[in-house]
């Protein structure tokens, strides 16, 4: 039971993942493979808050996530000056370089990771707690960022997105709206890491790898790129998926590539055999056609 | 310290380790500037042309030479496979860029699982050792991988310089990546030439691999960090630039080489990260050096 409850804390962080993930590729357009660091971010500063601040869990989680937006505003408003295809190259050395930053500190434990965050809630009580907490989180992101991209400020990112051009003409500043899309997107991100760093009480720089990018972005091209629910579905099918792998007895040698293998081959299926993915409806042609230009 | 002959030292092993980087700094540019793609696939390619040749040394006692033939074989197959049944799809679908970054990132790591699951993530090496005969040149520790690096690189170079200046393919790769669709009307066709520069990357590759491999360990995962200096190379030099792409990928080797004599070892790793940041910050076009001009006299 505590396992299985660990798997749907563990899904539903995910699930916060994947739909931030959304927010900032699929619904803004924004090619980046940074979102494991700011996950990373949330979890280190939630962690070495709680162990040197001794603050309150939901101050330390908030400003983990504050910290996550800081550093993505910082990384977008640098490489979006130029084309958008700078902020991928871009994300990908702040990805890899502050995972060397985080290796070589002391402060975060180098690459042993950071033990000994301190557990909030102890007894029969956590895992429960911990279970309504992350359920509760992953619904409301999920609903929330579904609640941006339906109103008209979402409307205006997905005519952002498509036509870029047209957009500026209108008067609209695509960069600062690029950068808020960014910032919000890695700010949940940061979030769903401190709440990653409480319930689990360990990071490690190998918890958060460049190839976490593509677990996350096998979420939601699975699921369907922009689309609300999508990234849920994503989450969900791909956490179960190699749980189910798990009762193969496989050593673990086997396991963990055998894990990335499905992964990847179901994001080359889906690539070529339904770009719109699950949730995507591929009759819609407006949505197709976006998911296809993306 | 600062002796001249440790400086030369630094120098000369800042110059030869740059050899396996110039070597895929060179595919990769050449890649961007023909396709106008990121190809991350490329360091799935690496993998396979570093376990191919492991595969064949270790695993069925081939001679080197072959090793290297079926490195090249495998790594054309996988780089060509690519091309026409995956990025030609993706073209003529007219997909964005974020599709074929999607593509050619997952397809990278598919290969780096598949990699990992038959071979493991010990680090492995092509030779039993990695030790290479050293002579000393005027005070300067020379080994025959350093001259067979930078003999390989000045080759490469020269090879990729000949070809696209003197070779009617080379003057179409040329072309096509000025303007496909103008090229196309005048006859040249411009899937032929994505599928020339796939080969063309690919033996940059095999080359680039085989010296990483006979000089230190290679997991699954290295290529991907390797390619990010092929990336910075790129973004130094300017895209659309091979030769300065190349250039800049020496520079960077002589600055990590430099920095040991103000940074700790484990510390030079992140300067490419910075140079990284500093380059789409302040070169976003990449570096380019002023244009002397000499005025002619008397004119």
């Amino acid at each position: 039971m505590e396992y299985l409850a660990t798997v749907t804390i563990l899904i539903a962080i995910y699930v916060i993942l994947a739909a931030s993930y959304n927010l900032v590729i699929g619904y803004g357009g924004l090619a980046t493979v940074a979102h494991p660091i700011f996950f990373a971010i949330g979890a280190y500063v939630t962690g070495l808050l709680a162990i040197h601040a001794g603050l309150p869990p939901i101050v330390c989680v908030a400003l983990g996530a504050v910290a996550a937006m800081v550093a993505s505003v910082l990384l977008a408003a640098s490489s979006l000056r130029v084309s958008g295809d700078y902020l991928l190259i871009a994300s990908l050395g702040f990805q890899l370089g502050l995972l060397q930053l985080i290796r070589n500190l002391e402060i975060t434990g180098g690459p042993g990771g950071l033990s000994n965050i301190p557990s909030t809630i102890v007894g029969a009580a956590r895992t429960p707690t911990f279970l309504a907490i992350t359920i509760g989180l992953a619904v409301v992101s999920v609903l929330g960022i579904r609640a941006i991209v339906r109103g008209p400020y979402g409307r205006a990112i997905t005519a952002m997105r498509d036509e870029e051009l047209a957009f500026t003409a209108l008067g609209r500043n695509a960069m600062s709206m690029k950068i808020v899309i960014f910032a919000v997107g890695c700010g949940v991100a940061g979030m769903a890491g401190g709440v990653y760093a409480f319930y689990f009480q360990y990071v490690s720089p190998e918890q958060f790898e460049v190839l976490q990018s593509a677990q996350i972005l096998t979420m939601v091209v699975l699921g369907g790129m922009a689309t609300a629910y999508g990234p849920v579905v994503g989450a969900v099918l791909l956490l179960a998926i190699p749980q189910a792998i798990t009762f193969l007895d496989l050593p673990q040698n086997v396991m963990a590539p055998l894990q990335g293998i499905i992964f990847t081959v179901l994001v080359l299926l889906f690539l070529f055999l339904r770009p719109t993915g699950i949730m995507g409806d591929s009759d819609n042609k407006p949505r197709a056609r976006a998911s296809e230009a993306a | 310290m600062y002796e001249p002959v440790i400086l030369a030292q630094i120098f000369w092993t800042g110059v030869a380790t740059s050899a396996p980087h110039v070597l895929m700094t060179l595919g990769f540019a050449l890649t961007l500037k023909v396709t106008g793609l990121w190809n991350f696939a490329q360091a799935g390619f690496m993998a396979i042309a570093f376990y191919t040749m492991f595969f064949a040394l270790n695993g069925l006692d081939l001679p080197i030479f072959v090793a290297v033939l079926l490195a090249i074989g495998t790594t054309i197959a996988a780089s060509l496979a690519t091309e026409v049944y995956g990025l030609q799809v993706l073209r003529e679908r007219q997909s964005g860029n974020l599709m074929f970054f999607i593509f050619t990132l997952i397809l990278s790591q598919f290969i780096m699982y598949v990699i990992t699951l038959i071979f493991g993530t010990e680090p492995q090496t092509l030779f039993k050792s990695i030790l290479s005969p050293v002579q000393i040149v005027g005070g300067v520790a020379v080994s025959d991988w350093d001259l067979l690096g930078v003999g390989l690189m000045i080759g490469g170079m020269a090879a990729l310089w000949l070809f696209m200046a003197f070779t009617k393919e080379g003057q179409f790769l040329t072309a096509v990546s000025d303007n496909a669709k103008l090229a196309e009307l005048y006859g040249i066709s411009a899937r032929r030439s994505y599928r020339v520069t796939a080969v063309i990357a690919s033996l940059f590759i095999v080359a680039s691999m085989y010296l990483v491999g006979s000089h230190g360990g290679v997991v699954p995962n290295s290529p991907l960090e390797l390619i990010l200096g092929a990336v910075l190379g790129t973004l130094l030099g300017g895209i659309g630039r091979v030769f300065a792409a190349a250039a800049a990928s020496i520079f960077l080797a002589l600055i990590q080489s430099f920095s040991i004599l103000v940074l700790a070892s484990r510390w030079q790793n992140l300067l490419l990260y910075g140079f990284l940041f500093i380059a789409i910050v302040v070169f976003p076009r990449g570096v380019r050096l002023p244009k002397f001009r000499f005025a002619l006299a008397g004119r």
